[in-house]
């Protein structure tokens, strides 16, 4: 019998950088390290990757997490095809496919004032028709005008990305004017100088929920560009949840020479001198290198990882406490014996509300004595029908909550708090849908802050970085980004990183990292 | 902003950023660390916390019930909560041979916030690799290292039946021991009716316990002991529970849920008898009975390979090492042999605990219950739990360094 095995390495003694996470940002550095022949060490906490993008198997069925619709993959081929299909397929050669999502979303509003059960679709020419026809009073003129400033946008903020802190701004001022013109302002501000009626604002601004942010705080130009990939590529999923596409990343960096270790917690990130000099697994174990890439939130790098501690300025924890964390998430998963026909589920993803008002809306997740006004549905069989037994059906509903709004929940109110907000989430489906759900309720499991909290480690719960406001914008943060480096050789990837949440903009970051890292060593001749 | 006009000054965007810098400059300066969340979960489950024997009852001649609360030192407010029905992974070290096994906890969540404890009901197998070491050297005052709570077989008001139907087998009183408790204390709003089956009178667990709470409130809970091999003065039922049986004392099937706790035999038993009754699945709940027996009873095992041996080649990080492994034991069970070991928790296959990677060779994958994902399936990942050698193995498997075990001395 040997004990030995637990006393020696599992390690090289070094490595070029050192990936710390396994979530859609850090494998997506790691993927694009591992491609460019560095040596890479992924650690992750947990027993597989994904972090949020991951499955789990309840009796006869898998549910997906998180996963709603992923932005930015676009057709197999054409000018649509978005730059994820070519990151994962063309670039490394990942072994994923993806599933095209039917409609963008089907909208259900149950209030008095204004009540609606609209299917908008995928396209700008047929979305515009739907809103006209749904709300006939709708400036057609302005819908065409605004979702062409949408594309400006989208395509400028391609642009900043890709010059890394030295925009152009000749190009900037002569291409994207109008991008330059709304640059600063909330959603809700360039919105309204369009002058469209509430009705139809009521059908436009569904997709501003998966910002976590109401209209009037939301950055116009993060909006604009969400809104116009969406409607113009399409949302994709990929085939087998997105444990499976983690998995084939996963596998991928491995066949590329990476090293991906899991139950390997980081505990400390160890500095010198502002400088990177390696990182410390929970047993102790210390692993030399001078670049790495952190999955986790800079609240945990510089609260809780960064060692010596003291090593941190103060300067680290005021941008910190200066930024707003984003929400998190509360889902119900469920499994039913009956086919999505019998329970009158014809669509994929649903948005149910008494109304779309996203300041209420955004209000109503300010506390949790009772759901919030909102909740996001998806019937996963409608996009892939066989990923449940036949004659069954996998049902998710999805809400948010602030940040902090969880946090006098305590052991013994924890149980009865989640069915509570669990079975009115799903009465307002059922009644919106007119769909039997509870009568056929196989398998369930409830998901809240505690429980992203458990799995991936997150600070306080959060499931979507910092909240993107107009002074925390994607273009402000990618000015401002060489002046908030407070260690060299680190860098961050994910939800929390530059590119803000989102399984598009986490994985891109990942790979934005990643070559950032690969620059600076080039730089240092190494 | 003019969008049409197109006045481009960007003067917005410059506010912004001195917005930043502003909010930036006054904010405080103390990190901000602290995290409600995580101590909410903390009071839930945790990944590994020390318990102390603090009493030891016999239940029978064959089962002794473990009284556990928070180690001394343990920084922790109190035991995490649970849902009655849920379990506990122990972690053993016996001669530096790691292992884990899943015990329901048999007192109630209640009995945490009265007296801050849990109880573990352990039955000696005969031939049990553990339970005899429980039984002989687990003592008061020894401490015990365990995660958890886990598990899926809760009552769940979202789902489930309040009237609910309870069939148990042996050490499968456990769970029920714990909601009927639970019940007593007005925490959980049921109607239970258990079916327990033992062997012999002298081995049915808790039959005073749960007799005299069952007299406490008839209208809602109801024991019925049955006994398959029961001795000349047996008054109540005998032989095996089948479809008769629980029609005669669970009443009318429609509309009631059914949880099934017992040993892997009880399942076989009832999966026809469960048939004949037309219970749709979403009314049954049927907790893991951990490893089976004898993987060569299950129907679908190549029998040819029950005698063979292979070596596995397992691989840690960097580090690797060849073990040998007999084809009828679980490869969990191999590596723990071999004083390597894979953090397990709910041994049967379903929870992923033990997920790790199969490189090359075969596997028989114990089909009763194969909880892995369809990637890892694809991508050849495996439950070393639920999965038996065909061939020599090499195989990575996840690093298992930050669990503590109690030494059993
Ligand atoms: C319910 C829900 C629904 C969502 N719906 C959508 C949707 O429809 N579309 C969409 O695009 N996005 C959606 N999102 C958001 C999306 O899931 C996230 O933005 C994205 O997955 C974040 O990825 P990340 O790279 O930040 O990594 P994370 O998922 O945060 O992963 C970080 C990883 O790091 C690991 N880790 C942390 N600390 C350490 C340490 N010290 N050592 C080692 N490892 C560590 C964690 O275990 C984790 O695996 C949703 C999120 C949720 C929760
Ligand atoms: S321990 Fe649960 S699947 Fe192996």
């Amino acid at each position: 019998m040997s004990s030995t095995i637990h006393k020696s390495s599992s390690f090289d003694s070094s490595y070029d950088v050192v990936v710390i996470g396994a979530g859609l940002g850090g494998l997506g550095a790691a993927l694009n390290l591992a491609l460019s022949q560095k040596s890479v060490l992924l650690l992750e906490q947990h027993n597989l990757p994904g972090g949020f993008a991951s499955s789990f198997v309840r009796g006869r069925f898998e549910f997906e997490i998180s996963l709603h619709e992923m932005c930015a993959v676009g057709p197999p081929e054409g000018p649509l095809k978005g730059p994820i299909r070519y990151i994962l397929h063309d670039e490394s050669s990942v072994d994923v496919e993806f599933v095209p999502v039917p409609e963008a979303y089907h909208l259900i509003l149950t209030g008095k004032e204004h009540k609606v059960n609209v299917k908008l679709p995928f396209g700008v020419e047929n979305f515009i028709d739907t809103v006209c026809s749904a709300v006939p009073e709708t400036p057609r003129e302005s819908l065409v005008k605004y979702f062409d400033l949408c594309r400006e946008c989208s395509e400028a903020l391609t642009f900043v990305a890709r010059s890394k802190g030295n925009i152009d701004y000749k190009i900037l001022m002569a291409k994207y004017a109008s991008f330059l013109t709304t640059s600063g302002y909330s959603a809700a501000e360039v919105t309204n100088k369009f002058g469209f009626p509430k009705k139809t604002l009521d059908l436009l601004y569904p997709y501003s929920c998966y910002m976590g942010l109401p209209a009037s705080r939301l950055d116009f130009t993060i909006w604009a560009s969400l809104l116009h990939l969406y409607i113009t590529q399409g949302a994709y999923i990929p085939k087998g949840t997105s444990h499976q596409m983690c998995a084939a990343i996963d596998a991928r960096i491995r066949e590329l020479g990476g090293q991906t270790e899991y139950n390997n917690r980081v505990q400390s990130i160890l500095v010198e001198n502002n400088k990177v000099i390696g990182v410390e697994t929970d047993d102790g174990e210390k692993i030399k290198t001078n670049y790495v890439i952190t999955n986790c939130s800079p609240h945990l790098v510089y609260g809780k990882l960064i060692s010596p501690a003291n090593a941190v300025p103060e300067e680290a924890y005021k941008l910190n406490n200066s930024r707003r964390l984003g929400v998190s998430a509360f889902v119900v998963y469920m499994g039913l014996d009956a086919s999505p026909k019998d329970l009158n589920l014809e669509s994929y993803g649903y948005f149910i509300s008494p109304h779309m008002d996203t300041e209420k809306i955004n209000k109503s997740m300010l506390q949790c004595e009772n759901m919030p006004d909102l909740t996001a549905s998806i019937c996963l069989n409608n996009a892939i029908p066989n990923c449940s037994p036949p004659g069954t059906t996998i049902l998710s509903i999805t809400t948010a909550f602030g940040i902090d709004i969880w946090k006098n929940i305590t052991p013994e109110t924890y149980f009865a708090t989640k069915n509570k907000l669990a079975r009115q989430m799903i009465e307002q489906v059922s009644k919106a849908l007119d769909s039997p759900i509870s009568e056929h309720i196989e398998e369930i499991e409830v998901a809240t802050p505690q429980t992203f909290s458990r799995y991936t480690g997150s600070f306080k719960g959060g499931v979507y970085g910092y909240d993107l406001d107009p002074w925390d914008s994607l273009v402000i943060r990618s000015q401002v980004k060489n002046k908030e480096e407070f260690f060299k050789g680190l860098e961050f990837a994910g939800g929390f990183a530059a590119m803000g949440h989102g399984y598009n903009s986490s994985l891109l970051s990942g790979r934005q990292a990643a070559r950032s890292v690969l620059w600076k060593m080039k730089k240092e001749g190494g | 902003m003019e969008v049409y006009g197109r006045s481009k000054d960007m003067a917005q965007a410059s506010k912004m950023q001195r917005e930043r810098k502003k909010r930036w400059k006054n904010a405080s300066p103390v990190p901000d660390i602290e995290d409600p969340i995580k101590e909410l979960s903390m009071g839930l489950h945790l990944k590994n916390f020390q318990l102390i024997i603090t009493d030891i009852l016999d239940a029978t001649k064959t089962t002794k019930t473990y009284r556990l609360k928070l180690a001394p030192n343990f920084e922790l407010k109190r035991l995490p909560l649970f849902r009655a029905g849920q379990y506990l992974s122990v972690k053993v070290n016996v001669d530096g041979v790691k292992v884990t096994r899943p015990y329901s906890i048999s007192s109630a969540p209640s009995d945490i916030l009265e007296d801050g404890f849990y109880e573990l009901t352990i039955k000696i197998k005969d031939d049990g690799f553990l339970s005899t070491e429980f039984f002989e050297k687990w003592k008061t005052g020894n401490i015990v290292s365990v995660s958890g709570p886990h598990g899926n077989m809760y009552f769940d008001d979202l789902r489930d039946s309040n009237e609910i139907v309870g069939i148990a087998g042996g050490s499968g009183i456990t769970p029920f021991r714990s909601i009927i408790r639970e019940i007593v204390a007005q925490k959980l709003d049921l109607k239970l009716t258990v079916l327990y089956g033992s062997r012999h009178e002298d081995d049915i667990i808790f039959a005073e316990e749960l007799s005299n709470l069952a007299g406490k409130l008839p209208d809602k809970i109801k024991v019925v002991n049955i006994c398959s091999e029961p001795s000349e003065n047996w008054s109540g039922p005998s032989g095996f529970i089948n479809a008769e049986l629980i029609k005669k004392y669970a009443g009318p099937i429609e509309g009631k849920t059914f949880f099934i706790c017992g040993p892997q035999a009880m399942y076989e038993f009832l999966e026809k008898e469960i048939q004949n009754l037309n219970i749709p699945n979403r009314r049954i709940r049927r907790e893991l009975y951990g490893q089976p027996d004898n993987i060569t009873m299950n129907p679908k095992y190549p029998v040819e390979f029950k005698d063979k041996t292979f070596n596995i080649i397992v691989r840690i990080g960097n580090k690797i090492e060849t073990i040998k492994a007999s084809a009828t034991e679980s490869v969990l069970v191999s590596l723990e042999r071999a004083g390597i070991g894979v953090d397990s928790q709910c041994r049967s296959g379903e929870c992923g605990f033990c997920r790790s990677l199969l490189i090359s060779g075969d596997i028989f994958v114990n089909n009763e219950i194969d909880g892995r994902r369809a990637g890892d399936k694809k991508f050849g990942f495996f439950h070393p739990c639920s999965s038996y050698l065909l061939s020599d193995l090499e195989i990575k498997i996840p690093s298992f360094k930050f669990v503590k075990f109690s030494p059993i001395k």
